[in-house]
């Protein structure tokens, strides 16, 4: 059982990140790029004093010069190249968590069940952490990373919790519950960022949202749908009994 | 099933290996479900949310498009 799962997440990693990475590298890498042109001149001081992270954005020429430089991948192919990675390690690693859900909550995985599940992994993990932090381009002022990561992971534990208690217990005691979970992080409110003046054209931070937004699901959906048919096919042989050598 | 777990302990022999098998399937399931997510959330923390220096460069773009909070 093991077995299969992990050959299903994998495939379905695969599958999904090679067509997310297309997406990835055609809409939204060139105005990631665009926008470290801006983050660069945005006040040149700060990136000498700020985290060593900073430097990520700064540039080989640009970094500070008492800071050991990062390693970072190349500009062009190499940061392609590890894009690419990036996305097929976060796809397994959905798939995984959307493989070991379905089984948890007692759903043989199909195609059509991956798809359901996928969408519900779509709100958790994008749209509910999205509507209080939205995809920010590099450059845009935030609030402190552990403060955003914070409000990010218990925001999609909890979405995805109030989405079962909702869908799957079905209660009319866990509906509200669910309903609680949802609105909570929201009521509480993302770390704000500081009002800053940025140099970042609206128009690049708006497009680059939703084009976030829009390759989260293409991600999502594809996962789904590639873990149930993963599943199905590694049926053969994995599953009982005949192949527990 | 006790029986068939105590055959699985003392008794593991090929005949007893199907019916072994059969019943450790539905013991093995929350540990197949634990063990996934776990590899799952750890792949995840690596691409999404690791502070490593290197970590955060190599995924950099992927973090941006996939929303997770970055620098």
């Amino acid at each position: 059982m093991i077995i299969r799962l992990l050959s299903a997440a994998l495939a379905a990693g695969f599958f999904a990140a090679a067509v997310v990475t297309g997406l990835e590298l055609t809409l939204t890498s060139p105005l990631i790029v665009a926008a470290e042109r801006y983050e660069q001149q945005d006040s040149p001081h700060q990136a000498a004093q700020a985290l060593p992270i900073v430097l990520a954005h700064a540039g080989h020429d640009h970094a500070a010069p008492d800071a050991a430089p990062a390693w970072q991948p190349g500009p062009g192919l190499p940061r392609m190249a590890f894009t690419g990675l990036a996305t097929l390690v976060g796809g397994v690693g959905y798939a995984l968590l959307l493989g070991a859900v379905m089984l948890a909550c007692g759903r043989e995985p199909t195609p059509q069940v991956g798809l359901a599940f996928a969408v519900a992994g779509f709100a958790s993990v994008a749209l509910a952490p999205g509507l209080g932090l939205p995809p920010e381009l590099p450059g845009s002022a935030a609030a402190p990373l552990a403060a955003r990561q914070a409000w990010w992971v218990m925001t999609a534990a909890a979405t995805g919790m109030g989405l079962y208690l909702i869908t799957i217990r079905r209660a009319l005691i866990t509906i509200l519950g669910g309903l609680v979970l949802i609105i909570v992080p929201h009521v509480v409110g993302a770390p704000q960022a500081p009002e800053a003046a940025s140099e970042l054209p609206a128009v690049l931070a708006a497009q680059f949202a939703a084009r976030s937004l829009a390759i989260s699901f293409v991600f999502w959906i594809l996962i789904g749908l590639g873990f149930g048919w993963a599943w199905q096919a590694f049926a053969r042989g994995t599953e009982p009994g005949a192949a527990r050598a | 099933m006790p029986p068939v777990g105590r055959l699985e302990k003392f008794d593991m022999t090929t005949q007893t290996l199907a019916p072994v098998a059969a019943g450790t399937r539905s013991s093995e399931r929350p540990v197949v479900i634990a063990l996934a997510a776990m590899l799952g959330l750890g792949l995840l923390f690596m691409a999404g949310f690791s502070p490593a220096i290197a970590f955060h460069n190599a995924a950099h773009d992927f973090r941006h498009t996939q929303n997770f909070p970055c620098h």
